[in-house]
């Protein structure tokens, strides 16, 4: 009922560059954009405790509330090779009880302070999030320092979370977007633990309370562990808090490895497809590695990917939707990992506009790989980028989000006030050589989930080989 | 922005046309053709996105303080008038069924908690109607249509606008004036009526799902009208139910008796808080289980619940539990201003006072366990409840 697919709605800008609106293409009595008020990014406080673990705190006025995430390092990079997705498994048990409390006290202790506890896996980390009243921020502390500590995997509760994760697995095997995303990532990375997007049925058997526990030894270290607060408290007293819950936390034993390689660029000259039974659109991916946060050409990559398909006045959203139609879904995403950012386009279309729709998502990337981009869209999508940047921090629980992702790649909080800049430095040669780069089609791995037939038969006519998903 | 008109009282034999109408809205103006809109708010920093639901329509644009100006300019602009383009309805309405498709025909249970579910519970067209639109419906659309309906429905008098940010009132008043008040009201047409007669007996469903590959279970009790006392004790016991790991629900059927994978719902779930609506609403509830589950067997469980409920009540510590979980998620509502502003938005529209906003965590608060017992005991009995179970269609190659 939204008239875009997955759209959130956030608002800042850390200085958008004065404009030289492109008055001929806008209505005469439209008025011009108003002088800039300069943003700063907000200020963080960085402790260290004895024992190895950081804290970044943020405190801003505002509803009574607190947003705390712990961010631990290593996600599904750190999983043994024989149980890819471990990580889901050890994020879904370890908010299950602790010595202190039985997995039902830790949901209605954090109830009690306004929050939920949730851990997810990710590619690089383990993260355990909630937003809680502040007046119950210092309970709500102790609960998340005893599930650090005193986690006991408990044989009922890791039972209820294999069964559940089981489930969870076979309910996401009819999505298009998990079967999409899992192909994509699989013939994008390989053997590389990018390549994991969830466990599998055969790692989820294989896990047991016991193996839990060593992991958490291994993976829940305080010198690997970040906590973050973004919210309405007194830093002093919040510091107070933190250091009685967590000051007693020791690493013991040999840590995991969490260490990954700089993914090799793996590109299927195949397209690769999932059959779907009962599809009545094609789900088409196209994915291509991008820069990661820290390299030298990501905020021209940034550019280059809004002005293709990241904003809603793109040129892939203008072709296939609102001149074609062929779809309500489309868009493109530059996602970053640690190693590496992931550019990945995006449409689900009827299946009888299969072909045609992948033939206009090629003409776009090629024409963005070929052509120079026009100087009114450059400057469009940097106001566009800048302004998501300041509406990204409207959020307490976002800040945390992205200060937990600064860390996880090794970069300071002053990070979130220098993407600013880089994004203004950016030229249209800048985006153009970007583009260049990573744009070009043939650079792209394919996935199509749908009917089979629907796929061989709309994409046969550009004479790539078909090769079914594993 | 928001406007006085959903899916609730869209026309009939157009099904979907609210929101097909909703897409409408950014395909141009004479003055600023289609793409403009975009061009201008996105080139202003922001974003902005339009949404449907039963009661309300709303157009929402966030952004730096800088792009203001630009930005009321183009939402008054599309107050005035449309450009009614043929060839926009035909590239829209395509958008609109490859959006049905996305949401609805591909996806495992198509959203039958939110469609099928209401259609089952409620016996007149405003309430029980498919609001995505059947094709056909969709299809018979005219630009005529969405003349007419932009006519009687999109008019100042039948709006509400609501600015949240770093901006000072007094100045953005004299600005809306500026932009907003040479536009003329327009006379409404009358509210139809929608009261639904009460139901008399449990309804059951059966339905076949060719795309899930786990059953799942959506039941949905009859609420009492929204301006009462009951209505704030129905939210909270949506969300004793449904909300968190903590949650009644979640504690005995996921968890206790492991009979559910996970459980959804709540008070207007899933198209809204408990507090945006104005006609027949449900309470829902919907629950994926694991495969083989038999619908006796989660039933049984489920009404256990339901039944401690009427009969106990919640004891004081759940009830503070619950209390405050309400009053933070309200918080999270209320934090980013777009949101606040959509909120106040709809409270303007539905009780005539942005104030109810800053009223309802004390309203929750007042709710004792008492009235929490009786109301459960009330209204979560058969006699008012639809109930509808989405098998999996058996595949070939089904993982076993």
């Amino acid at each position: 009922m939204k008239r875009k697919f997955g759209a959130v709605a956030a608002a800042l800008v850390l200085a958008l560059a004065a404009l030289a609106a492109d008055k001929q293409s806008l209505p005469k009595d439209l008025p011009a954009y108003g002088p800039i008020k300069q943003l700063a990014a907000p200020h963080v406080t960085e402790v260290k405790l004895d024992n190895g673990l950081t804290v970044w705190l943020v405190p801003e006025a505002g509803f009574p509330k607190v947003a705390f995430t712990l961010a631990v390092r290593g996600g599904y990079t750190a999983d043994p090779k024989d149980r890819p997705g471990f990580a889901d498994l050890i994020a879904a048990t370890v908010t299950q009880g602790t010595r202190n409390r039985s997995a039902k006290q830790v949901a209605e202790d954090l109830e009690a302070a306004g929050g939920d506890l949730s851990g997810n896996a990710t590619p690089d980390s383990i993260l355990i999030e909630t937003s809680v009243l502040s007046s119950k921020a210092a309970a709500a502390l102790e609960v998340f320092a005893d599930t650090m500590q005193q986690a006991t995997f408990a044989d009922q509760e890791v039972a209820i979370a294999k069964s559940n994760l089981s489930s969870a697995l076979q309910a996401n095997e009819a999505e298009p977007s998990f079967l999409g995303r899992r192909a994509l990532y699989h013939a994008l990375f390989g053997e590389h633990p990018y390549a994991i997007t969830s466990p599998t049925e055969e790692s989820i058997s294989k896990t047991t309370a016991a193996v839990l526990r060593t992991e958490y030894a291994r993976r829940f270290r305080p010198d690997r562990t970040l906590l973050i607060a973004v919210g309405d408290f007194s830093e002093q007293n919040l510091l107070a808090t933190v250091r009685a819950s967590f000051a007693a936390w020791k690493s013991g034993g040999e840590a995991a490895p969490i260490e990954t390689t700089k993914p090799a660029s793996l590109v299927s000259k195949a397209i690769v497809y999932v059959p779907r039974a009962n599809s009545v659109q094609t789900a088409l991916y196209l994915g291509t590695l991008g820069p990661n946060r820290s390299a030298p050409d990501y905020a021209a990559a940034r550019i280059g990917n809004a002005l293709y398909g990241g904003m809603f006045g793109s040129r892939l959203v203008n072709n296939i939707r609102e001149d074609k139609g062929y779809t309500y879904s489309p868009g493109a995403r530059l996602t970053l990992n640690r190693e590496t950012g992931v550019l990945v386009t995006r449409a689900d279309v009827r299946n009888a506009v299969t072909g045609a729709s992948f033939n206009e998502i090629t003409y776009e990337l090629n024409r963005m790989a070929t052509t120079a981009p026009e100087t009114e869209e450059v400057e469009r999508a940097k106001r566009f980028a800048l302004g998501s940047l300041a509406l990204q921090l409207q959020s307490r629980a976002a800040v945390a989000r992205q200060l937990a992702n600064l860390w996880i790649d090794s970069l300071p909080p002053e990070e979130l006030a220098l993407q600013g800049q880089k994004i203004e430095n950016v030229t249209p040669q800048d985006v153009q050589a970007a583009s260049r780069k990573y744009f070009p089609a043939w650079r792209m791995t394919v996935v199509a989930v749908g009917e089979e037939q629907v796929i061989k038969d709309e994409l046969a006519p550009f004479g790539l080989e078909f090769q079914k998903a594993p | 922005m928001s406007y006085g008109i959903g899916f609730r009282l869209e026309p009939e034999g157009r099904t979907g046309f609210a929101h097909l109408f909703e897409h409408m809205m950014f395909e141009g103006t004479p003055v600023a053709p289609k793409g403009t809109l975009d061009k201008v708010i996105e080139g202003g920093g922001g974003n902005n996105n339009g949404d449907t639901r039963y009661d309300f329509t709303e157009y929402i644009e966030t952004a730096p303080v800088s792009a203001l100006d630009p930005i009321l300019w183009i939402e008054a602009d599309r107050m005035k008038t449309l450009d009614f383009s043929p060839a926009n309805l035909e590239n829209q309405r395509k958008v609109v069924e490859e959006e049905v498709r996305v949401n609805v025909l591909n996806q495992p249970y198509g959203l039958f908690f939110a469609i099928d579910l209401p259609g089952l519970a409620f016996d007149t067209y405003p309430n029980k109607h498919n609001f995505y639109g059947d094709f056909k419906d969709l299809d018979a659309a005219r630009i005529e249509d969405v003349e007419k309906f932009y006519n009687q429905y999109y008019s100042p008098n039948n709006a509400v606008l609501a600015i949240v940010g770093d901006v000072n009132a007094a100045e953005v008043f004299a600005r809306v004036e500026k932009y907003f008040g040479p536009v003329p009201a327009r006379a409404a047409p009358p509210r139809a009526n929608v009261e639904e007669k009460p139901q008399t007996a449990e309804r059951r469903s059966v339905q076949t799902d060719q795309l899930a590959n786990l059953p799942a279970l959506a039941v949905g009790y009859r609420m009492p009208p929204r301006r009462s006392h009951d209505a704030v004790v129905a939210a909270v016991v949506g969300e004793l139910l449904h909300n968190g790991q903590a949650s009644r629900l979640y504690q005995s059927l996921v968890k206790e008796k492991q009979k559910a994978v996970s459980v959804d719902g709540g008070l207007n779930w899933p198209l809204g808080n408990p507090f945006e609506y104005n006609g027949p609403t449900l309470l829902v509830s919907f629950v994926v289980a694991p495969e083989n589950t038999q619908e006796d067997a989660l039933l049984a469980a489920y009404d256990d619940v339901i039944a401690d409920l009427g009969r106990r009540g919640p004891d004081a510590a759940e009830l503070d539990r619950i209390k405050a979980k309400m009053r933070s998620d309200w918080y999270d509502q209320l934090e980013v201003p777009i949101q606040r502003a959509s909120t106040l938005s709809h409270a303007v529209l539905f009780d005539g006072n942005a104030d109810r906003v800053g009223s309802i965590p004390d309203e929750i608060a007042a709710v004792t366990a008492d009235d929490i017992r009786k109301f459960a005991a009330q209204y979560l009995v058969k006699a008012d409840r639809s109930i509808i179970w989405r098998v999996p269609a058996s595949k070939p190659g089904d993982r076993k």
